[in-house]
């Protein structure tokens, strides 16, 4: 059997290095490609020939996004991104808290309901929560947005979460409860802090996904101070689709902040949503 | 730990804790649930609800308009526009959950024969997924410029001279290619973890068995692994499939104006958003909405259904 897979192996090995190149190039180049071109001069963006390195770095174009609205945008992405997270993973955990340890009736109902939340197109929703929102006079208005992005969010978290307190010994907040601590006590003190990964990895994905979004985003913020990145962004290239240095630098500055965080904990974050999907 | 070796203060705080603990397991799982159920309630089902009720009606201008009964669907049927863009998200989400199920699951491959050294491999792999579509959506435009793209100078330095200053986006069908590259590149990921974990979780037994009867390597892939990942993979496949027939950014960003050149890349997403939003003809949009739920919950229980009958 050795022998076999020694040669299957050695067989497989040339296409195996080649096939490693082909995903590394084609996953980094376009981060590779806004990167630099963000950074070049623009005799060096419009060439024939592109240049895949540059002599003279400019930062110009970042400090020139400092004075326009970008840093509002910013702001606002920001503001909805973290109330998004906060509100959404705090609902997560609950749900996914009770949906774990207590005998709720219609549990497994409950779930595949959860579920489904997960696969309803947005294109359903937005209308109506455009009306939603409207009638609630929240039109343009940070907790309008978040409003919107907790559907889009806390399905996914509520299985992670479920999927994180199960793995978790009842014993340790049985343990809790003997010593005096309340039932509410022992998940606030107890199970919520050994279920810190599947927290972490809820609360990243519900930030990713709500810095990310543009539909409702462009629904819901109609009035420009209001506005975050991806719209901004998107109204910025529609403007000046022709500065792509620009272009690019807003791109960086955009995505930055969320490849940051996703480095920060793609393992956890990746666990979580695998075993979401698969216990799905 | 048995009652006799507590001591008797104890016993009795446990007693008179007996009273709490049934309210804990009645009525707090309901507090514990009642935000999730609220948001699932008031935020998911009845928009859904309210979308069928908008679809009845000659909603205009946001308003909800009189009743109209189906005449909102009968119109759809026989307009053009529509039919062409329910064909055409047909054919991308067909095309792209196809490419992005063969290409995850190449790259699942290649990350399980990596074995543990695929580690920051599966970090890069990971990567698209976290970008945000609209810079992306920016940057898939800019590598496809028709004078200064790295596509075009790719294309034409292995001799397509054809693709020389070619116009990705002054036709619908090239456009549509663009956006499906960008789509792809995407979605991959998070198909291709999911599908590593799967691979992962194969029996290393059963794997070991199948060498020693001389099963070859794709062999061994498609006849024993993959059969075992069915569950799985019917999940990635609706989960693509819905992710697919809803892409909505790309279209948003990269073409311009949305939809264009001439609507000849309007899907039914964009359509319904241009619809409800642009043109404010509210009760169509939410027309072309319930189409596309209803598509999309038809699609979810065939997939489950096939499953189960294949698994029985």
């Amino acid at each position: 059997m050795t022998l076999l897979t020694g040669r299957a192996r050695k067989l497989r090995r040339a296409p195996l290095w080649l096939a490693v190149t082909i995903i590394c190039v084609v996953c980094l180049f376009p981060f590779f490609w806004m990167l630099l071109t963000s950074l070049k001069p623009d005799s060096d963006i419009f060439t024939a020939t592109p240049k895949f390195f540059t002599t003279s770095p400019e930062l110009s174009r970042y400090s020139s996004l400092w004075s326009t609205g970008f840093p509002r945008n910013f702001l606002n992405s920001l503001i909805v991104a973290v109330g998004t997270t906060v509100v959404g993973t705090v609902i997560a955990a609950t749900a996914g808290y009770a949906l774990a340890r207590f005998r709720v009736p219609m549990r497994r109902y409950l779930l595949i309901v959860v579920l489904m939340v997960q696969m309803i197109p947005q294109v359903v929703l937005v209308i109506p929560l455009f009306i939603i929102i409207r009638s609630a006079g929240l039109l343009s208005s940070y907790p309008g947005l978040i409003l919107c992005y907790l559907p889009l969010t806390i399905s996914l978290g509520i299985w992670m979460m479920r999927s994180f307190f199960l793995s978790i010994p009842p014993e340790m907040e049985e343990a809790a409860m003997v010593d005096g601590a309340s039932r509410l006590g022992a998940f606030y003190r107890v199970a919520l802090p050994l279920a810190w990964p599947g927290l972490s990895a809820s609360a990243i994905y519900a930030f990713i996904t709500s810095w990310n979004e543009l539909m409702f985003a462009l629904t819901i913020m109609q009035n420009s101070a209001m506005q975050t990145l991806p719209v901004a962004l998107n109204e910025f290239f529609a403007t000046y689709y022709n500065n792509w240095g620009g272009v690019m630098a807003a791109s960086v500055i955009f995505s930055a902040p969320v490849i940051g965080f996703f480095l920060l904990v793609q393992r956890r974050l990746v666990q979580g949503m695998v075993v979401g999907a698969i216990k799905g | 730990m048995t009652g006799e070796t507590l001591p008797a203060a104890r016993r009795r705080t446990r007693a008179a804790r007996r009273w709490g603990r049934h309210f804990d397991s009645t009525a707090l799982p309901w507090l514990l649930l009642l935000p999730a159920l609220l948001v699932i309630l008031g935020l998911v089902a009845y928009p859904i609800i309210e979308t069928f009720w908008l679809s009845f009606h000659a909603g205009a201008d946001l308003t909800t308009g009189p009743f109209v009964g189906l005449s909102q669907y009968r119109s759809l049927a026989s307009d053009p526009d529509f039919r062409a863009a329910l064909l055409r998200t047909i054919y991308f989400c067909v095309f792209n959950v196809v490419a992005t199920m063969v290409v995850g699951l190449l790259v699942a491959l290649v990350l399980d024969a990596l074995k543990s050294r695929g580690r920051l491999l599966g970090v890069i792999v990971l990567l698209p997924w976290a970008m945000p579509r609209v810079a992306s959506g920016i940057v898939w435009k800019w590598m496809f410029d028709a004078q200064y793209g790295t596509v075009n100078w790719a294309l034409n330095a292995i001799g397509l001279h054809h693709f020389s200053g070619y116009a990705w986006f002054n036709s619908g069908f090239s456009s549509l290619v663009v956006i499906s590259a960008a789509w792809i590149w995407q979605s991959v990921p998070f198909i291709a973890i999911a599908m590593l974990a799967g691979l992962r979780s194969n029996p290393p037994e059963i794997i070991e068995a199948a060498q020693v009867d001389g099963a070859r390597y794709w062999r061994l892939v498609l006849r024993v692994r993959l059969p075992m990942l069915r569950p799985l993979m019917v999940v990635l496949l609706v989960m693509s499939t819905i992710w697919a027939f809803q892409a909505f950014d790309y279209f948003f960003v990269m073409t311009v104006p949305p939809g264009g050149p001439d609507h000849s890349t309007e899907v039914l997403s964009l359509l319904t958003w241009l619809n409800a939003f642009s043109l404010l003809q509210q009760g169509k949009a939410a027309a072309i909405a319930v189409i596309t739920f209803l598509i999309l919950a038809v699609v979810t229980v065939v997939y489950v259904r096939s499953f189960r009958e294949a698994t029985e």
